[in-house]
């Protein structure tokens, strides 16, 4: 512990400053640039689907869905009550499915030798992977070369609870706070670069994403309700309970009402 | 059945877009997508893009046919030949072009033979059946579009375009039908409530069952107040509500037998005379500063049925 009133006076080599603070500092801003493109390059676009039948399977839920949600909002009782039994029927006989009505006993297939499916997962895997290699190398690279160099004096006073967060990798008690350790200074730089990332590549990174907006006529026509692995013909049924149990009430009821309250 | 993103509907607005022409031009053709340039040039935006398209719609439109060329080519150079949406443009602009039928033939087949190959192209399929609707085939659009809705359930788009086609032929339970899958995918669009407001008043007033048309009329009267409901000075809206209420008053003094109204006659008096005063209200408001907007073809018309009411 730093005795009050006195300042704790270490005296650093300027070297330090050269080639342990200023090569962790640009070594962590370029991964991140770096991390970016990679993880723009990796990211696989949501998959359109492939054939008519196969956008047929996908959209037939989604058309139950809003006519749950929005049926309120939308149509009468007599036409709701058509699209239900509609849709009930269609999705009880699972002529929405894929393969048709008659594909509907065969069990789904396994993910994970399903290719559409596996490429799914690895769309994800490879986010992660892209995130955690470099820290990882870094880390190592930073433990095995600049472990335990106090390189940095911040100008402000700090509480003692602070010890561990600045000071990762030096054991000395009586160390005062302000004294940052290289370890620490990559921790720093590892959350709190963030802005500078936004500051470099722009906000929300918009670039990256225009080629696939321009490609889609309406983006809902390529979004997939259904996850890797999942059944169709379950969430089909699922759906089909849903609907069966909605309650219809209409907002076009008494409109006019509403309306000479509003002017009356 | 293009997409439209600002209002295009008025022509005024439309020219203005299109002698903006040449500064988008140049805007668009500054932007470089190769590595190094790429990085320092921050035009490239999807902004930029919607406003080329734009642009090239309204130069369609206006008859600025070779800047709509070099929208085309700009679009295609940026996002490839091959991009479906580059792809119905490039198309477009040759339906634009062409000079006779033959021409048209041509284009019909080359989408046709472009949908062979991948029939997931769906900016292809709407102009094929845009096309096919423009040459004066609606069965055939018709029938080409209930099978896109099918494969497409979830397409706005499509289902408006199906309903008025529908509606040209004269199937107005079917059009409908339609209008309805769209409004229940986008269940606050007043002019959606409002246009099937129009088709159930074209429903209540062609069949010769008096009941059915009360129905149908009750119906308008509500979509119409929906739709005024979602948009206070919807001048359409209002207009619908004056016509179908003050029809509907006309079909129960018809039947004076029927008592279970759904609509008080009284109801529909109030709510007459409240579109009538509404409508005065926004005429007055656009004549006074029609020296700006000029020409008003709403206004016109709403003018004559005010007189006509009053007469």
């Amino acid at each position: 512990m730093a005795i009050q009133g006195s300042e704790q006076v270490i005296i650093r080599d300027p070297a330090l400053f050269y080639w342990i603070l200023l090569p962790i500092t640009i070594v962590m801003i370029l991964t991140g640039v770096l991390r970016h493109y990679a993880t723009v390059l990796l990211a696989s676009p949501p998959k359109p689907p492939l054939s008519l039948v196969e956008s047929r399977e996908r959209q037939a839920l989604l058309r139950g869905i809003n006519l749950r949600n929005n049926a309120a909002a939308a149509i009468t009782s007599a036409s709701f009550n058509a699209r239900k039994e509609y849709l009930i029927d269609g999705y009880k006989k699972g002529i929405f499915l894929k393969g048709g009505a008659e594909s509907r006993g065969q069990a789904a297939q396994n993910p994970m030798s399903d290719p559409a499916a596996m490429e799914g997962m690895m769309g994800m895997m490879k986010g992660n992977m892209a995130m955690m290699i470099p820290q990882t190398l870094i880390m190592s690279w930073i433990n095995a070369f600049f472990a335990g160099f106090v390189i940095l004096k911040l100008p402000f006073p700090l509480t003692i609870r602070f010890k561990s967060m600045l000071q990762s990798g030096v054991m000395t008690r009586d160390l005062d706070v302000r004294w940052v350790s290289s370890l620490s200074w990559y921790f720093l730089c590892l959350f709190g670069l963030q802005s500078v990332f936004i500051f470099i590549l722009g906000n929300e990174n918009s670039a990256s994403q225009m080629a696939q907006q321009m490609g889609q006529m309406n983006p809902g026509a390529t979004a997939n309700p259904f996850g890797p692995g999942q059944d169709p013909d379950k969430m089909f049924l699922a759906e089909a309970e849903n609907l069966e149990v909605h309650e219809h009430w209409s907002v076009l009821d008494g409109t006019e009402d509403r309306l000479l309250q509003i002017y009356g | 059945m293009a997409a439209t993103a600002t209002n295009l509907s008025d022509p005024a607005a439309v020219l203005r877009i299109a002698q903006k022409a040449s500064p988008i031009l140049v805007k668009a053709s500054s932007v470089s997508t190769s590595f190094p340039a790429s990085i320092f040039n921050s035009a490239d935006s999807s902004e930029l893009w919607r406003e080329v398209e734009q642009l090239l719609y309204a130069c369609l439109r206006t008859g600025d046919d070779e800047s709509a060329f070099l929208c085309v080519e700009r679009l295609g150079k940026r996002f490839g030949e091959d991009n479906e949406r580059v792809m119905a443009m490039r198309g477009l602009y040759q339906e634009a072009v062409a000079t006779d039928e033959a021409a048209l033939r041509k284009i019909l087949e080359d989408y046709t033979q472009v949908l062979r190959e991948n029939p997931m192209n769906v900016p292809v399929h709407k102009r094929r059946l845009a096309l096919l609707k423009s040459m004066g085939r609606p069965q055939d659009a018709i029938s080409g579009l209930v099978k896109f809705v099918d494969s497409f359930p979830t397409d706005i788009e499509a289902w408006c375009e199906l309903s008025d086609l529908y509606e040209s032929q004269g199937c107005i339970s079917q059009a409908i039908f339609s209008l309805e899958e769209a409004v229940i995918i986008t269940p606050n669009a007043w002019n959606l409530q409002a246009r099937l407001g129009e088709l159930e008043y074209l429903a209540g007033t062609s069949s010769s069952d008096n009941t059915e048309n009360q129905q149908h009329l009750t119906q308008a009267v509500r979509r119409f107040s929906r739709s005024i409901e979602l948009c206070d000075d919807y001048l359409r809206g209002f207009y619908g509500l004056k016509l179908a209420s003050d029809k509907l008053l006309g079909a129960y003094s018809e039947s004076k037998a029927n008592k279970d109204v759904a609509i008080a006659p009284e109801k529909l008096q109030r709510l007459s005379q409240l579109a009538t005063s509404k409508l005065e209200a926004i005429l007055k408001q656009r004549t006074s500063r029609r020296s700006s907007a000029g020409y008003d073809t709403e206004v016109l018309v709403v003018q004559q049925l005010l007189d006509g009411s009053k007469g």
